[in-house]
Parts: structure tokens; C-alpha cells; sequence
């Protein structure tokens, strides 16, 4: 069988990291993603997690849950990409329908204080940066790409964009950071 | 300018694109040809208050049935378009 050599969305080898000033944004290639939509089935408590609400994100147990539309949220997992997640999903979820994701999204975690967070958001998006608390996600425009942003906590925030456009997004969140870094 | 998503709070128009009068929710029966065609070529143009669809696009993806004086662009109001359907068209 041909040995296929693994890399990045970025195109490389290993993870992408960088550090900028007060910030530290990393490439997450871990992060297993499936969307899980109710259509007619009721709501299900997949690995014990109950669906957040609008606007909201839930972890717990090594998968976390965020809504992202009416009846529809996307489930998340930590170092299982590779592990068929989608399928360990639709076993918890009868009923519902269940999409494979993870290969469709790049997700780049960024490790700061508050204030540096808080300062990237404002400069990248039309959010409500203050407000944006531990718990919350929403998906916006940054840089005209559709991204989910994910505060996991005070000091972390996630950014799931689309997989063919990492080197753009990539490239928006450093550039911003270095220079917010410069300014600092 | 900023629309009060009825779930998620105040979000910036730019996140939104725009369709056109609510009125499209109540599609008639295309076997009465004369009211299927006015509701696909005629249009109000009001100066005042319209009541208008508006896709999340950069968000959640929800239409949003949204009240707007278009002489002041004052929103008074929004709500899914969901709703308003089930609730019994625009009007």
C-alpha cells in the first residue's frame, strides 16, 4: 500500500505555533468536529453532555458541544481527528443526523491574557469583545471568512475556520497579533 | 448599523445580506397565474416602515424577518422568519 505521509493544513510537517507579544496561537490538528442536527428526533445527551443554547459552548469529559443554528450543534473532541468521531457520535445520538467535519475546518488555539484576547477580537471582528465570556461561541465574518470562535476560557479562545483557507486565516491572526504585540 | 437577533443578541448588519419584502413568505398557488406573477415581479417601495427578510449569513444562518423604517433606517424589531411562518405568514 502507498505510505501517505500526513501533514497539515498549513502543509507541514508538525503543528504551526507562534508567539506575539502577551499571545500564543497554535495549530490545533487534534480536535475531532461533527455537527449533530435534531431534525425530528428529540434532544439526545451525548457522552453525558447536555446542548448548549444560543451562543453557548459546554465541555466536559473530553468533548465539548457548541450551537451553531436552530436545532444544530457542532461537537468537538480533543486528539481524536484520526479516530472516526462522527460515527462514536451517531451512536449517541439515535435519530439524528450526524456529519463528519473535522476534515472540513482548521482550528488555531490562541493562549493569552484577557486584555491581548480581548484586544485581537476587536481588532478581527464585529463581536461584542468585552462581552464575549468563558462559555460563549458564535460563529462571525474575520477577514470575510464565516469562523467559529470559541471563548474556552479567559485566557483561550479558539478559531475554527474553513480548512482551505488556514494559510489566509493563519496569516490574519498573526498578522495582527504580532503587530498588537509591537504596539504593547 | 446593528440588528437585534431575536437569539443572539445585537449583531453587525455586515454579518447579514438582504433579500426583500417579508410579503415572499406567502407564496401562492402558481396555478393562479395572475397572483403568482404579481408576487414575483411587483414590489412595494414604501417610505416608512417595511417589513423585510434578512439571511445570518456570516452566522447562524437564520432568516430573520426584520421591521425597518427605511426614510430614518430605524430597526424596530426582529424576529425568525420561522416563527412569522408558523405564526401565519408576514402579514
Amino acid at each position: 500500500m502507498t505510505d501517505l505521509t500526513p501533514m497539515t493544513a498549513l502543509g507541514a510537517q508538525a503543528p504551526a505555533q507562534l508567539r506575539a507579544g502577551a499571545l500564543t496561537i497554535t495549530e490545533n490538528m487534534g480536535l475531532a468536529l461533527a455537527s449533530l442536527s435534531l431534525r425530528d428526533a428529540p434532544a439526545p445527551i451525548p457522552f453525558g453532555l447536555t446542548l448548549p443554547g444560543p451562543g453557548a459552548w459546554v465541555g466536559g469529559g473530553g468533548v465539548a458541544a457548541f450551537w451553531s443554528g436552530p436545532g444544530q450543534w457542532m461537537i468537538e473532541s480533543e486528539g481524536r481527528a484520526e479516530s472516526g468521531f462522527a460515527a462514536a457520535l451517531a451512536a449517541e445520538a439515535p435519530g439524528c443526523a450526524i456529519t463528519e467535519q473535522t476534515d472540513g475546518w482548521t482550528a488555531f488555539e490562541i493562549d493569552g491574557p484577557p486584555e491581548a484576547i480581548r484586544a485581537l477580537l476587536e481588532k478581527l471582528v464585529n463581536i461584542d469583545a468585552a462581552g464575549f465570556a468563558p462559555g460563549q461561541a458564535t460563529r462571525t465574518g474575520l477577514h470575510h471568512m464565516g469562523t467559529f470562535l470559541i471563548r474556552r476560557a479567559e485566557d483561550r479562545l479558539a478559531v475554527i475556520g474553513m480548512r482551505s483557507l488556514a494559510a489566509a486565516l493563519w496569516h490574519a491572526l498573526t498578522e495582527t497579533a504580532k503587530r498588537q504585540g509591537e504596539t504593547a | 448599523m446593528l440588528i437585534p437577533h431575536p437569539l443572539l443578541g445585537l449583531r453587525d448588519a455586515q454579518e447579514f445580506t438582504y433579500l426583500g419584502d417579508a410579503a415572499l413568505l406567502d407564496r401562492p398557488d402558481p396555478a393562479d397565474a395572475d397572483a403568482f406573477a404579481d408576487y414575483v415581479y411587483l414590489r412595494d417601495n414604501p417610505a416608512g416602515v417595511h417589513r423585510e427578510l434578512w439571511f445570518h449569513e456570516q452566522g447562524d444562518r437564520s432568516w430573520l424577518v426584520v421591521t425597518r423604517d427605511t426614510v430614518t433606517h430605524e430597526i424596530l424589531g426582529a424576529e425568525l422568519a420561522r416563527d412569522v411562518k408558523l405564526k401565519g405568514g408576514a402579514a
